[in-house]
């Protein structure tokens, strides 16, 4: 992505105060003032390490995944900007408060919903690009109830979810946090049934199981023979490859835009 | 996984139809009230009065976040789908694990919700700010989320949509504090409004001269599913009270059409007569319960009746097909505010029942004779089963200016004691064949389920779920639940085995007949 589109977030990232973690009332969180203010600072200061939307660099950590986790409180944002991570090679700085909270204001933002921020991109064509066979997204994936049903719904992803999370979703499908839930499988039946799909939902006595033609199978384990799972995510891992720089742009920005509340 | 790119087809799929919801409860359930009649009944008969002591839990699944559940299930395919407040869960019908969720992240408001609706391959529920949210049964995918009606104008959602041939019919809430109650129909491909009849007139229209200047505000808001006669293409609705609630100097006249069972054509909306349990009502007492439709003979006649408890303390026959009035009987022992309904249906009244500054003592409380919990009607047994409620209560009226959507209600009501007695009635004459009275704190909401194996299942007012003799109301089993019941229980079958399901206050109950253990052997898993 390129860092000055980026800087265009900051102009009207409006209040999120709490999406995640709700605890500053500082004023400058929230304030489109402040955020843009600290989107200068992040792209100036900050972007060499930790990217330039804040999803990861060589050498810094993603800092918008790792919010949903484990959200930071604004203060502790603020802590570490001002005494930064020696041990992990973050130098401390010297910025004044006011400017450090408005840093603090445009992390906060950050790691709000991808819709409620503005994003580079041309949505329309990233609509053609989702729906194309080049991507093939609308293959697995539904957004509002057009499309397949093997891949998590995505009528709801920029509503519910920072701009680099659903970015890593896309070029890193791999890291286990996105297929949790949806093992690419095949299961035997004991009475010689074959199904192939998505396990959804495993315990050891159950299986939910959606499969290829997107309907729904409730399976005792009992009933269960063989239970073939695939040891890496069904997403395609060759985005990054198959996609133009300006393409994952476009989708993105179609992406973002889905959001239920609008 | 090149398996995963192949191009999805969804037409194969069972598609719930008319003629599947028409035929009534059975393996599944796929509307609210079992059948289109309002029934709640089930043809299974696994579970017997013999063998009913043999039940045993099953499984349990919490609801996150629940507090006190009013959703009756709908069951399809060995799936339960049970709503909470702008949130909808899957759940396996057999294992109680769930398959996936759906919370709205739009609403701004969170009042109860009562069920949802299946239709196709779809479910529905409605949020609390009117919209009609459809999903995709099998994964819980978005299909689409519609606003049908403004909660800037004081209205909002809780009863559960009832679909009619594609159309999913759903009402308004919010009757207590000044709004105008409606009921629609939405094309259930697209959500796109398709009528919208108001349950009050507007000023110049007929029965508009049952008002005063408040009309804009009358209520008459219609907060549960109603039934459905799919021979005339009837949809029999009820409506609640007349707003401000207790205060009636400020809306003279019979305040049409609150508190009264409307009968409405499917196709246009049109209203084809009405029925008004209790004009100008000042205790609300809306007429949610919802209306019984049943062939059978009334006082010596064959009739094509709808049979309606009512929160007034009394139980109604009315001919379906023309809304005349045919018998009223009293559906609880003590009634003060009317000595009984004259032959053309309207009560009786009596003197100083009227809410007052200083309060006056009026049986039933402002809860009612009965509610909206669910009755069951049993064609095996021909009684009719109904929650009631013995409680009376002081009714205040107060003076303020009248203020819409500022939660005024024009005064207040008290609930004091009390119990609650499920009554089995004889639709025939409308009198009891046998009550079950409960200890508790007449607190309770749940509804009732019968079978054709002859259990009456419900909930008590002391927190068990309980199994009684449906001809005789001998009580069979029970298994406390733990906490104040709010919802209906409804009866399903998976593989060939009967389970009967409740949502309590947080979680959901399934319970079937006592089965031995069977270890269960881990299959081959391979990773690859």
């Amino acid at each position: 992505m390129r860092p000055l589109a980026i800087a265009a977030l900051a102009l009207p990232l409006l209040a999120q105060h709490g999406r995640y973690l709700s605890d500053s009332q500082h004023p400058s969180i929230g304030n489109p003032q402040a955020v843009a203010a600290g989107s200068k600072l992040f792209m100036g200061s900050c972007a060499g390490c930790h990217g330039p939307d804040g999803g990861g660099g060589a050498r810094g950590p993603n800092l918008v995944r790792r919010s949903l986790w484990h959200p930071l409180s604004d203060d502790a944002i603020f802590n570490v900007i001002r005494k930064g991570v020696p041990s992990a090679g973050m130098p401390p700085t010297q910025l004044p408060d006011d400017q450090t909270w408005n840093l603090v204001a445009f992390l906060h933002a950050l790691t709000g919903p991808a819709s409620t921020n503005p994003v580079p991109g041309d949505a329309a064509a990233g609509k053609a690009i989702y729906s194309g066979a080049k991507a093939g997204c609308a293959n697995c994936h539904a957004i509002r109830g057009q499309g397949g049903h093997l891949g998590p719904d995505l009528s709801n992803i920029g509503g519910s979810r920072p701009l680099a999370v659903i970015r890593e979703a896309i070029v890193e499908p791999a890291k286990d946090l996105y297929y949790l839930g949806n093992e690419a499988a095949t299961v035997t039946l004991k009475n010689g049934k074959t199904l192939k799909g998505v396990a959804k939902n495993r315990s050891n006595y159950s299986l939910q199981f959606v499969d290829t033609a997107g309907r729904l199978h409730l399976i005792a384990m009992n009933d269960v023979r063989e239970l073939a799972l695939s040891s890496t995510t069904p997403m395609p891992t060759d985005y990054v490859k198959r996609l133009t720089r300006d393409e994952l742009r476009d989708l993105l920005a179609y992406l973002a835009a889905q959001d239920i509340r609008k | 996984m090149k398996l995963l790119a192949l191009t999805l087809s969804l037409a194969a799929f069972a598609q719930v139809q008319h003629e599947q919801i028409a035929k009534g409860a059975a393996e599944d359930w796929l509307t609210y009230a079992g059948n289109y009649a309002g029934w709640r009944y089930s043809p299974l008969n696994q579970i017997t009065s013999a063998n009913a002591k043999n039940l045993a839990a099953k499984w349990v699944y919490h609801v996150p976040g629940a507090r006190g559940l009013k959703s009756s299930p709908i069951v399809y395919q060995g799936v339960l789908y049970v709503t909470n407040t702008n949130s909808i869960y899957a759940i396996d019908g057999r294992s109680g694990r769930l398959i996936w969720q759906y919370a709205d992240p739009r609403s701004k408001s969170n009042s109860v919700d009562r069920g949802a609706a299946i239709w196709g391959d779809r479910v529905y529920f409605t949020t609390s700010d009117n919209y009609l949210v459809a999903l995709n049964r099998h994964t819980g995918a978005l299909i689409f989320n519609r606003k049908f009606a403004d909660i800037e104008l004081g209205t909002t959602s809780a009863s559960a949509p009832l679909i009619a041939k594609g159309k999913v019919i759903v009402g308004s809430s919010g009757g207590d504090s000044g709004m105008r109650g409606f009921v629609m129909a939405l094309s259930a491909d697209t959500g796109e409004t398709l009528w919208k009849t108001y349950t009050v007139p507007a000023k110049g229209e007929k029965g508009a001269e049952t008002w005063g200047d408040l009309i804009d505000y009358g209520g008459g808001a219609a907060w549960l599913s109603g039934t459905f006669d799919p021979a005339s293409n009837t949809l029999y609705w009820t409506t609640g009270n007349p707003w401000p609630d207790y205060n009636g100097d400020v809306r003279k006249g019979d305040n049409l059409y609150t508190c009264s069972l409307i009968a409405l054509d499917l196709n246009t909306g049109k209203m084809k007569w009405y029925f008004q349990f209790t004009p100008h009502d000042t205790h609300d007492w809306d007429a949610q319960s919802w209306p019984v439709l049943l062939d059978t003979e009334i006082d010596g006649k064959p009739r094509k009746a709808v049979l309606h408890a009512n929160r007034n303390g009394f139980f109604y026959a009315l001919d379906r097909e023309t809304g005349e009035f045919l018998r009223a009987t009293q559906l609880i022992d003590k009634v003060t505010w009317a000595k009984g309904i004259d032959a053309k249906g309207r009560p009786i009244e009596l003197p100083n029942a009227q809410p007052t500054p200083q309060g006056n003592w009026v049986c039933p409380s402002v809860k009612g004779a009965t509610n909206w919990m669910g009755q069951s009607y049993n064609p095996g047994t021909g009684l009719l089963y109904v929650l009631t409620l013995e409680q009376c209560g002081m009714y205040f009226k107060s003076s303020q200016e009248p203020v819409p959507m500022k939660n005024f209600s024009g005064g207040g009501a008290t609930e004091e004691g009390g119990q609650v007695i499920l009554r089995a009635l004889d639709p025939k004459t409308g009198k009891r064949t046998w009550e079950y009275p409960m200890t508790g704190v007449g607190r309770m909401w749940t509804g009732t389920v019968s079978t054709a194996g002859g259990v009456l299942f419900t909930g008590d007012d002391d927190g068990h779920f309980v199994a009684l003799d449906a001809k005789s109301g001998r009580n069979l089993w029970h298994f406390n639940l733990g906490e104040t019941l709010t919802a209906s229980p409804v009866v399903y079958s998976i593989d060939g085995k009967q389970y009967v399901a409740i949502p309590s206050a947080t979680a959901v109950f399934a319970f079937g007949l006592f089965e031995r253990a069977v270890g269960v052997e881990p299959p081959v898993i391979r990773m690859r």
